[in-house]
């Protein structure tokens, strides 16, 4: 844990904060945890970087996977857990396919942001997606300008899904009421306002 | 020791330090040992491998008379041939020893369990103890060991190794696939860290082994079979058709000329071209050839896949000469030798299946060993490195570093360090801002492992001359379809930033592999094999030259990864360690054989063909048929005992009776064996 100096002046404070890592920052249940959620062996990361080389989110972003790898060798729950580039992962398993460590790196960002939305951090966007497709079936439901480009392609106005076959929303809500999913985002947002 | 005494046990248990008293009760295992029967006398020691532990084994024989020691300790791997000496230094034959294994198999594996591994020790040494009662004296066999030595692999450890054996006065045969001896070394163009020239080194070392009057070299050869065991190993060489004869083959052969003199008359007139393997397919050679100048022999040989047999060659050699027969065919050669080293080597992984970094998908990607033959003087340029696209000079050229090395994935991945691509990487950055004035080598590594003398002081002054280092295992490499540029990725993980290098060319320091061959040379020659397919060292410290199979012996890549100094220093090993059973002129066998009980041997001979190392065989014995053990070629793996349906086939130190009392004594409760 940081060392407080206390000269009481806040301004100072911060800027003579203590940013060295003590073990004490470590949380091994974490590390533990992302493991088994995970199913990968993210402690056996050596650093090597081809996940982030390989990441098509790095070059334009912040968003590191390695650096979440390594917070995940450490445990270093609370830095993984609060910062946003977490949700920047696309799921594209570039990363996962040319690790050559056999590690998964994905699916250990999945598992944070388990673990993260267990203490109701997660972006309002991802919550609000969550709504959208309790109600409509889909992440992005179909809008006008979308049905006119299908019409133009010679495609049905709407696709073969929940947009053409309404019945079914009520199936996909079942299965998002059995995970309190809905009702979660709903509280997290409402606290939020 | 009389006949029929009773037996006299002495069981001594061993502290080991605290690896064995830190984690089970030794008073308590000594304590109950006294109670075993036929045990007299039972004593611990803090390290019973030590002088004065061993004195307690001498001691307790003279003073108890005793009939066999038990050594409840490490592992008969680490200190059998220890406790061995001591029982024989009291008096009692060396094999009436009996170890129970108490440290590796029990405190090491229930550490964190005081009572479980004190009750574990207990039934070892019980267990022990039965198998004790019941020892034999038993005589070692000495067989003759045959004054000669093979190398199978002619790369500069094989060559150091048949120099060391030929010099220390034995005849060795050195026998090699390619049409030359010098291996990959002769592929170099410059070596780290003191960047010699590979070929000036070499060659010296290629002309002494084709000089040297105790070595018979057997260039384009194969070893086709081997029997036999250690000093009496019989092998059959294949000698490759190779279409031409030197001056001592005609004399042979009984044919008028002189022979092929390497002039190279031949190779001018023949039509049929083929890539040269030797300069990794990127100059042409015609189907009669030589891979370079410096070749030893210096003698042409005939790619009979490629000829048309137009004769043209055999034209121009002359009548004189004669040296070329288009009708040659594969000949075989019987030789007998004591010991053999091998030293096979090793070949690039096929990199291109890792099809991120785009090898013979993209042109100007290419191996570290292409680019070795690229910047060499004698090389297919010249010496002037260009890219394979365009023939340009490249500015700026990408080194990817532990490409396939250190990867776990499985397929083309291999998991270990191949040992040499760093410091070969950082030779060529050198030789690139030596020869092109202006040139950038990046290096994208994930550690430089400069561990070598000397080696961590030529990083400094690579560094210091200007090549670029980044952090980062390369991710993918991409092409610019039109200026054929490539675009390395990767993270720069000190930075912590993505960077994409351009680069004209890249190299990839792809990781190594055993040859394709290996695996049949192994089993021939009953040597195992590691994980990764690496020939198996007997000990990886204590016996690095030896393999389990006696009498042979292994020298550079073949038994793992490692540089020139590294093979040469293990190939002086392998010949010290071969030229010993040599020079002693004979060796002793274990005496595990197996023996025929000819009473009730039923002479089936149902038990031949199931011997995996051909040790038994049926002979004519008083009109009728039994069966015989080769007692030099038995392993005594137990197969034949264990087969026999009459039950004629007794395996010493492991008898029926043996084995039976252990099972028993284990079970507590004897189920009454049979004797
Ligand atoms: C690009 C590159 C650059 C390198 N640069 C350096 C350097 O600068 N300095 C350094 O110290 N090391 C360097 N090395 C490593 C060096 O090549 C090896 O350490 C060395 O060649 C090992 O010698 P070897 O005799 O064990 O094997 P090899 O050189 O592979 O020789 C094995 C021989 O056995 C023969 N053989 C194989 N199978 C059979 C068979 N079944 N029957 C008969 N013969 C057989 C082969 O034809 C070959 O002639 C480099 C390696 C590479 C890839
Ligand atoms: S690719 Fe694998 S080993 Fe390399 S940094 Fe990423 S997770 Fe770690
Ligand atoms: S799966 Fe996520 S972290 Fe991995 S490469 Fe794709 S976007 Fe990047
Ligand atoms: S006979 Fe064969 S080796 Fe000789 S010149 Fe013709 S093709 Fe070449
Ligand atoms: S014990 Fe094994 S090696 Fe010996 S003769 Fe029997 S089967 Fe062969």
């Amino acid at each position: 844990m940081a060392v407080e100096k206390n000269y009481g002046n806040p301004e100072l404070e911060s800027r003579l904060k203590d940013t060295n890592y003590y073990t004490s920052d470590s949380n091994k249940d974490f590390s533990d945890r992302v493991r088994e959620l995970s199913g990968t062996i993210s402690h056996m990361c050596f650093q090597c970087g081809t996940c982030t080389g390989s990441c098509p989110s790095a070059p334009r972003s912040s968003y590191r996977i390695r650096k979440f790898m390594r917070r995940a060798v450490l445990g270093l729950e609370d830095e993984a857990l609060t910062d946003p580039d977490l949700w920047l992962c696309t799921t594209c398993y570039s990363c996962s396919d040319r690790c050559p460590r056999d590690i998964l790196p994905t699916d250990v960002i999945m598992a944070m942001r388990n673990l993260a939305f267990e203490r109701d951090i997660v972006p309002r966007n991802f919550l609000k997606t969550v709504q959208l497709i309790y109600n409509t079936g889909h992440g992005v439901p179909n809008n006008d300008v979308n049905r006119a480009a299908r019409e133009k392609l010679g495609l049905p106005r709407d696709p073969p899904t929940t947009h053409s076959y309404p019945e079914y929303i009520e199936g996909i809500q079942k299965i998002i009421d059995h995970y309190h999913l809905k009702e979660n985002a709903d509280r997290i947002l409402a606290e939020g306002e | 020791m009389a006949e029929n005494q009773e037996p006299r046990i002495g069981v001594f248990i061993c502290h080991c330090g605290t690896n064995i008293a830190g984690s089970l009760d030794v008073n308590a295992v000594m304590e109950y040992a006294r109670s075993l029967p036929n045990v007299v006398v039972a004593d611990e020691y803090q390290y019973m491998c030590s002088t004065p532990g061993q004195n307690k084994i001498i001691d307790a024989e003279k003073d108890y008379d005793l009939t066999g020691v038990v050594v409840a300790a490490c592992s008969p791997r680490l200190h059998e041939p220890t406790f061995r000496t001591a029982t024989a230094e009291g008096g009692l034959n060396k094999f009436r020893f009996e170890m129970a294994n108490i440290r590796d198999q029990n405190s090491w594996v229930h550490m964190h369990d005081w009572e479980g591994a004190t009750e574990k020790a207990k039934d070892q040494v019980r267990i022990a103890v039965a198998k004790a009662r019941l020892l034999e004296d038993l005589q070692p066999k000495s067989v003759p060991v045959e004054h000669a030595a093979m190398v199978v692999g002619a790369g500069v450890g094989g060559m150091q190794a048949a120099l060391d054996l030929a010099n220390a006065g034995i005849k060795t045969y050195l026998v090699e696939k390619d049409p030359t001896i010098g291996g990959r070394m002769s592929q170099l163009d410059k070596t780290f860290p003191t960047l010699d020239c590979s070929q000036c080194i070499l060659t010296p070392k290629m002309v002494d082994a084709g000089r040297h009057p105790n070595i018979i070299l057997e260039t384009y050869t194969e070893v086709e079979n081997v029997e036999g065991y250690i000093g009496n190993f019989d092998i059959t060489l294949r000698k490759k058709a190779r279409g031409t004869r030197d001056g001592a083959e005609m004399v042979a052969a009984g044919l008028e000329g002189s022979g092929c003199n390497g002039c190279g008359d031949c190779a001018s007139v023949c039509p049929v071209i083929k890539p040269n393997p030797f300069e990794m397919g990127m100059a042409p050679r015609k189907a009669i050839y030589i891979y370079h100048p410096q070749v030893m022999p210096l003698q042409y040989t005939i790619d009979f896949d490629a000829c048309v047999k137009c004769g043209l060659c055999k034209d121009i050699c002359g009548t004189e000469k004669n040296a070329i027969d288009l009708e040659m065919t594969d000949s075989l050669e019987k030789v007998k030798v004591g010991c053999v080293i091998l030293a096979t080597g090793y070949d690039l992984i096929p990199i291109e299946d890792k099809t991120e970094w785009g090898y013979r998908r993209y042109e100007n990607v290419i191996t570290g060993l292409e680019f070795e033959r690229l910047i060499c003087a004698s090389g297919p340029t010249g010496g002037h490195l260009i890219r394979p696209s365009d023939g340009e000079t490249p500015m700026k050229v990408g080194f990817v570093l532990c490409a396939g090395s250190r990867d776990n994935t499985g397929g083309v991945g291999k998991p270990y360090c191949s040992r040499f691509c760093c410091m070969y990487s950082l030779k060529h950055a050198h030789q690139i801002m030596e020869k092109i004035p202006g040139a950038v080598p990046y290096l994208f590594y994930m550690d430089i492992r400069s561990f070598g003398k000397m080696y961590e002081e030529f990083y400094y002054r690579i560094q210091n001359e200007g090549a670029k280092f980044i952090r980062g295992r390369v991710a993918a490499i991409e092409e610019d379809p039109i200026t054929k540029n490539l675009y390395v990725q990767t993270e720069d993980t000190l930075l912590g930033r993505p960077v994409n290098v351009e680069c004209n060319l890249v190299v990839l320091a792809a990781a190594i592999q055993p040859k394709p061959d290996a695996e049949r040379i192994r089993q021939m020659f009953g040597v195992s094999k590691s994980q990764d397919g690496w020939y198996l060292e007997a000990h990886p410290k204590l016996n690095p030259c030896g393999t389990t199979t006696a009498g042979i012996f292994l020298a550079g890549v073949c038994q793992g990864p490692k540089d020139i100094p590294d093979t040469v220093a293990q190939a002086e090993g392998a010949a010290s360690a071969a030229s010993i059973p040599i020079h002693q002129g004979e060796v002793q066998l274990e005496p595990y054989f197996a023996q025929c009980v000819e009473d009730l041997c039923a002479g089936c001979g149902m038990c031949v063909p199931q011997c995996p190392y051909g040790a038994l065989s049926l002979i004519q014995k008083d009109d009728r048929q039994v069966m015989t053990v080769t007692e030099a070629k038995c392993k005594g793996c137990g197969t034949c005992g264990g087969f026999c349906p009459g039950g004629a086939i007794r395996m010493q130190h492991f008898t029926s009776p043996q084995i039976c009392a252990q099972i028993d004594s284990f079970l507590l409760n004897p189920l009454g064996g049979e004797e």
